[in-house]
């Protein structure tokens, strides 16, 4: 028996003592099969999954490294099932190949015949290939490489795209290092990426995913298209691009509800592509407006469905995903990984802080107590009504503007999801509110007011839960939030994340309701944050109201 | 000539004492001398019992002494001396072949094999059945001359096995095409179907192949539709060599990799911690939610999918665990009608022991069961689902097998790892007549479930025993070499500000079960992940624990000083919990005046009523509505009933146990576990029965007389103080033979000195066949 920091559980999670010495060298070596799942202080918790072990051998790891690295780190015996559950899972991927040939196009070829037959056999599989090519291989339809990835990923034997890719319409583009340069591991991330061929990077909110996005434009030397989550997005990724790449403001159009600018280089938005007029997506053709030569999506973990279904067309173009997680709310981890690609390049959010990259946040739960008349109310609303009661109630606006008050002339954001409580609140702390309603132009007037130090509180609904780049907020107040979604929570921390010039930390404060759906949904939330090592202080709201040490 | 038995006398005690280990089903019961051995020894089921047992060179071996007595076996078998003159010596110490002069096959051995080798019958028994004509034709074409006189057919096949003694030629004669024909048959089954195969055919008319090789005697018609290839013909196409294929040594297994003994006993000793765990568990909650019987006796096919799911294994697993505790004796049915499945007493004493022992006993129980939990889930020959826990999954033989399959394993050298098919092909060769035997197909998935239940119950890691595997299976103690491996009891726990906390292995049992009260189980294994949830906390305050108490007793045994979370929800939790108080009372007492509730409980008389006030004008009571009207009336006061509103009944589950019947204690003497001390006595018995009968029992049969002089014959020899030798059908009506010293004939019985067993017995007269006196000295 060793004394590894790893302790290997029957469900295939792995427990990794963080404050072992041999902890370090664990983590590198079981980082590659393992999705980090939490990260508290003590014990971090990774899974293996299928997807994991998928990825893994994409990235070139065989079962014998994975089975030698539980063997190696963990402390007691590992259970022989687990093991060679791991070994068969692994020995899955890549039984099946999409290949070019020269003479018949793409086929799917296959090493292992009774595995061939058996997903030949598969009804789901059956419109989307061509005749038999002997013994060993099947035409596909070119059209149906996505969907045909798609489904055998579900029959559990996913295939290994090695078709290739169009080069597309080059053009020159440039990293312009000029007063700043690309930081090691958004290298390594490009690096990886595009010897991948197609993939996904994993980096935590504010460590400049945008920047792995141009130095991937900057290795494809070709057009591009970019899907992101919204207007503001868009914008804000045109200026990143113009500031760090040769790209100049031609060259980058925007598709969004606003423009329909095709350009070399050309920004969409989620919501623009999946428009429909009388039924059909009406902005499709953008995909074949030009010969793209890479697409670049954003937030891949909000991915919407249609989106998925279009990139099944687009299994020739190289694809890059950028995302701060791959967990999703709808359990699409699958999708992610047939149709944009296995996980390339990730990093942990400690690690980061670490190193210096991202800000470290204090997050701090101010727990208020509601006042007798109060509780009565709530006990007495209506169910659809008491999340909503519980969360704007009085006690809790004069709470906010106490804490507001104490961090006068930071940039604070107060950050809530009912509109009522955000206009009370806007008109009380006599700050702009920014809401679904708030129209771009004047959103962006804000934004850059704030920015620049003139504003020092804004008051924003959950429009601006992403992508919007705040560099300088170092207060966050959330006064209320979508239920337990534990991907907002995460974006709305990100917000402040973002390395700070005065390199002082940034604080996180949510105010939550005692004994009422509000603590319940916080907790939920916030334990997406625990898991990840921003670990939440509770304070009581008398001690903010009397001026107490926090 | 020197007789089996006499050969048999002659082997000194050590051979017999072999003979008896080897082949234990002839001491069940004792036989009276070694003449009875000998005749035991040689019966149809004796020899195929033995025969069973012999792997397949020792077999061809014996065929080969069958075919070839007296001639070079090692030539014949195309295998080393050395080799043949083991498997020699193993027939011998068998007691299948005898004799000083070369080995020569023991009586019932022939009838047992009766195609040795795939060889047909001689040319003198494959001819005995054709009319002397056809005979006299036959040799008349291979002499060329016409038989003259009245055909004599002995003299004929004489005559006939002469001419066919070098076959070579006439074979050439016969065409190539005939010479394909005989090739089919050579390597055997030794027979062909043809139309008409007792048509008269000579040389000079013989149309087709077969018809030339009839005409020539190269084939015999055994009758009207089956030609046979005769034994002299196939030896001389087979070249001198008996078999096809050497066979003396063993089907390869896979080539051993790199030895790793760290691997295969870490992934072992995963899978026995593991397995310990599981059943635990699943005991565990089988004590507190016992699960029914069926009526077949068995576990429900939904309930086995219950403990499935709640192990989070697979089903055959599941099945596997459940049966291994029933093995082990930690679980049985309780008595009553509607049985349930419940942990027995063993199983506390179970509880108490460390991880290496609970394994131990858990192995030992799979180990030697005669219940094959692969059958869990199966379907029987008449198409019924068979059960877990049922009878339906007994199958005789199954611990044999097991034992088997496993020793293949441990036999492999380090690095090997044997699957199914090659265990399987092992098998066939090292029992062939058994493994190809009835129930084959049995077999081949048992050995495939044999090698899946090693690997689950850690018995074996990459597919090679582990360490304390071996021991188990050598009969030693595997404890002290498993107990290194499994994880030492910790009583540290992280407790981290996700409100998770994580016990780095096995806790110590106390610590254990107060975590488990305020925590929920989140993942199990090595480690145990905890996760705190106001109901957990809730848990525990509802089981007494106080806040501070649950705070200090974490406090103790975490790694760092609390994560501020917890204590919120403690105290969060705690501040609410008890705020509201509900309980049960049999009956209450209510008046609008309050005095006279003060003048009851003041008055001494009532103490015995266990009335406590719930408020100024109500009282409770635990007596019933009934006792409490009379005990207040008694006090002079004048209460009316009420009808009582609703009540709550709060029940705890209680923990479940029942004695196992006896039946499972019963440890079944098995053919191969024979000691040696009953061995021992077995071969004193034989000498002494032979010493009796050598003594003075004639040879012959048993004597024989009417009943009613057999009385006269007894008492005669009673009086004159003579030993009688009687003829004896015992209980089971075995006729034996006995050498008694009769003391006195009474009431239906004689009561004598047994001189074949060496004690005083009573024999009833009825059973006594024949009585003869025997001379003196």
């Amino acid at each position: 028996m060793t004394d590894g920091p790893l302790i290997v559980q029957s469900d295939k999670t792995l427990l990794l003592e963080v404050g072992h010495p041999g902890a370090d060298a664990c983590r590198k070596d079981i980082a590659p099969f393992a999705e980090l799942e939490r990260a508290p202080e003590h014990v971090h918790t990774y899974r293996v999954t299928p997807l994991a072990l998928w990825n893994a051998r994409a990235a070139g790891h065989d079962a014998e490294q994975v089975v030698d690295a539980l063997l190696k780190h963990s402390r007691y015996p590992v259970p022989h099932a687990l093991l060679v559950d791991v070994a068969d899972t692994m020995a899955r991927y890549g039984r099946l190949r999409l290949e070019k040939h020269p003479e018949h196009g793409l086929v799917l070829m296959s090493s292992d015949r009774s595995v061939l037959e058996e997903v030949l056999r598969a009804k789901k599989v059956k419109g989307m290939i061509g005749a038999r090519l002997g013994d060993d291989a099947v035409l596909v339809h070119p059209s149906e490489r996505g969907a045909l990835k798609q489904a055998l990923l579900k029959l559990g034997w996913p295939a290994e795209d090695r078709a290739g890719y169009v080069d597309g319409e080059a053009h020159a583009i440039d990293l312009a290092e000029d007063g700043w340069e690309l930081r090691p591991y958004q290298r390594e991330a490009a690096d990886a990426f595009w010897h991948g061929g197609s993939g996904v990077v994993v980096l935590p909110c504010g460590s400049g995913k945008t920047v792995v996005g141009a130095a991937a434009m900057a290795r494809a030397q070709a057009t591009t298209l970019i899907l992101v989550t919204n207007t503001v997005s868009a914008h804000q990724w045109k200026q990143e691009l113009i500031k760090r790449t040769s790209l100049t403001e031609d060259e980058i159009g925007e598709y969004t509800g606003a423009k329909k600018e095709i350009r070399p280089v050309t920004i969409a938005t989620y919501q623009i592509m999946t428009t429909r007029r009388k039924g059909a997506y009406a902005h499709l053709e953008l995909f074949d407006a030009r010969d793209w030569g890479l697409v670049l999506y954003d937030e891949v973990h909000l991915l919407p469905a249609p989106i998925f279904r279009m990139t099944a067309d687009l299994q020739a173009r190289r694809r890059l995903g950028l995302t701060a997680t791959l967990v999703r709310e709808d359990d699409r981890e699958g999708d992610v990984f047939s149709l944009i690609g296995p996980k390339r390049y990730d990093a942990p959010w400690k690690d980061m802080e670490a190193q210096g990259w991202i800000a470290p946040a204090d997050c701090v739960e101010v727990r208020v107590t509601l006042t007798d008349a109060e509780r009565l109310a709530y006990a007495t609303a209506e169910p659809e009504e008491r999340y909503r009661f519980c969360a704007t109630t009085a006690t809790k606006t004069r709470l906010v503007e106490a804490l507001v008050k104490r961090h006068a002339g930071e940039q604070t954001l107060v950050i809530g999801q009912y509109i009522d409580q955000l206009d009370e609140l806007g008109a009380l702390l006599d700050a702009p509110v920014i809401k679904g309603e708030t129209r771009v132009k004047e959103r962006e007037r804000l934004f850059a007011a704030f920015r620049s130090g003139e504003l020092n509180v804004l008051v924003v609904s959950k429009v601006a839960n992403f992508s919007i780049d705040l560099p300088e907020a170092t207060v966050a107040v959330q006064v209320s939030g979508a239920y337990g979604s534990r991907q907002e929570e995460a974006q709305r921390l990100g917000r402040l994340l973002r390395p700070k010039a005065s390199g002082q930390g940034a604080r996180f404060y949510a105010v939550v309701s005692r004994d009422t759906l509000d603590q319940d949904y916080a907790a939920h939330r916030q334990r997406f944050l625990a898991e990840q090592g921003y670990a939440y202080r509770i304070v009581d709201a008398d001690v903010v109201l009397s001026g107490g040490e926090l | 000539m020197e007789s089996f038995a006499d050969w048999l006398r002659a082997r000194d005690d050590d051979a017999l004492r072999a003979l008896l280990s080897a082949r234990p089903e002839l001491v069940t019961p004792v036989p009276a001398d070694l003449a009875a051995l000998a005749a035991r020894a040689a019966t149809p089921a004796a020899i195929s019992r033995a025969l069973d047992r012999l792997d397949r060179f020792t077999l061809a071996t014996l065929e080969a002494v069958l075919v070839l007595p007296g001639t070079d076996l090692a030539t014949a078998l195309a295998a080393p001396p050395e080799r043949v003159a083991e498997a020699v010596a193993t027939l011998t110490e068998n007691a299948l072949v005898w004799g000083d002069q070369g080995p020569r096959a023991a009586p019932g051995v022939r009838q047992a094999v009766p195609h040795p080798a795939g060889l047909g019958p001689p040319i003198a028994e494959a001819f005995a059945g054709y009319p002397p004509a056809r005979l006299a034709d036959l040799v008349a074409d291979l002499t060329g001359e016409e038989q003259n006189g009245f055909p004599d057919a002995g003299r004929l096949l004489a005559r006939l096995a002469e001419l066919l003694a070098d076959p070579g030629p006439l074979v050439e004669d016969a065409g190539p095409e005939a010479r394909a024909a005989l090739e089919r048959l050579v390597w055997g089954p030794p027979s062909g179907r043809v139309s008409d195969a007792r048509r008269p055919v000579r040389v000079d008319t013989a149309a087709t192949p077969i018809e030339r090789l009839l005409a020539r005697g190269l084939l015999a018609a055994e009758d009207d539709r089956t030609v046979t290839l005769p034994r002299e013909i196939a030896l001389h196409l087979r070249g001198g060599r008996l078999f096809a294929e050497p066979c003396d040594a063993p089907p390869p297994l896979p080539a051993p990799g790199e030895p790793r003994p760290d691997r295969v006993a870490s992934a072992a000793a995963g899978e026995a911690f593991t397995a310990v765990r599981l059943v635990e568990e699943l005991l565990e909650r089988w004590s507190l939610a016992p699960v029914p019987v069926l009526r077949s006796g068995g576990l429900a096919v939904r309930d086995l999918r219950a403990a499935a799911t709640l192990l989070d294994v697979e089903d055959w697993r599941a099945a596997l665990l459940a049966e291994t505790a029933l093995a082990a004796g930690l679980l049985t049915r309780s008595g009553d009608l509607d049985g349930e499945w419940v942990p027995t007493p063993a199983y506390d004493l179970w509880l108490l022991r460390d991880v290496a022992g609970r394994w131990v006993e858990l192995a030992r129980g799979w180990l030697r069961t005669d219940r094959v939990p692969g059958l869990a889930g199966e379907r029987d020959d008449r198409d019924r689902l068979i059960n877990a826990l049922s009878e339906a999954v007994v199958r005789g033989g199954a611990a044999d097998l097991r034992r088997s399959a496993l020793a293949v394993l441990a036999g492999a050298p380090p690095g090997t790892s044997a699957d199914a098919d090659a265990v399987r092909a092992r098998l066939a060769w090292l029992r062939p007549r058994w493994y190809a035997g009835r129930g084959g197909v049995f077999r081949d998935r048992m050995a495939g479930w044999t090698l899946r239940e090693a690997a689950a119950l850690g018995v074996t890691g990459f597919g090679e025993p582990s360490p304390f595997g071996r021991a188990l299976l050598a009969g030693e103690d595997p404890e002290p070499l498993l107990e290194p491996l499994l994880p030492e009891p910790v009583d540290r726990i992280l407790i981290q500000a996700d409100l998770t906390a994580v016990a780095p292995g096995p806790l110590v049992a106390e610590l254990a079960r107060e975590l488990a009260l305020a925590a929920d189980v989140e993942s199990t294994g090595g480690a145990t992940v905890y996760r705190f949830t106001p109901a957990s906390v809730r848990r525990a305050l509802d089981a007494g624990r106080t806040a501070a108490e649950l705070t200090e007793l974490l406090g103790r045994h975490a790694t760092g000083p609390l994560p501020q979370p917890l204590t919120y929800l403690i105290e969060d939790v705690a501040r609410r919990h008890g705020q509201l108080r509900v309980g049960s009372v049999a009956s209450y007492v209510r008046t609008d005046a309050a005095a006279t509730l003060d003048e009851i409980l003041a008055d001494r008389r009532a103490a015995g009523l266990r009335l406590f006030r719930l408020a100024p004008t109500v009282l409770a009571s635990a007596l019933p509505r009934t006792e409490l009207l009379d005990a207040l009336r008694d006090l002079g006061l004048a209460p009316v009933a009420e009808h009582p509103g609703g009540e709550v009944i709060v029940t705890r589950p209680d923990a479940h146990r029942a004695e196992p019947p006896p039946s499972a204690e019963i440890v079944r003497l098995r053919p191969g576990t024979a000691d040696t001390a009953m061995i021992d006595a077995a071969v004193r018995a034989l000498r002494a029965g032979d010493e009796a009968a050598r003594y003075a029992a004639p040879a012959g049969e048993p004597p024989r007389s009417p009943a009613m002089a057999t009385v006269e014959r007894l008492r005669g020899a009673v009086e004159r103080g003579r030993r009688v030798w009687i003829g004896y059908l015992d209980q089971q009506g075995q006729s034996s033979s006995r050498i008694v010293e009769p003391v006195r004939v009474d009431g239906g019985f004689l009561t004598g000195y047994d001189a074949t067993r060496a004690a005083v017995h009573r024999f009833a007269l009825h059973r006594i066949t024949g009585v003869t006196e025997l001379d003196e000295g």
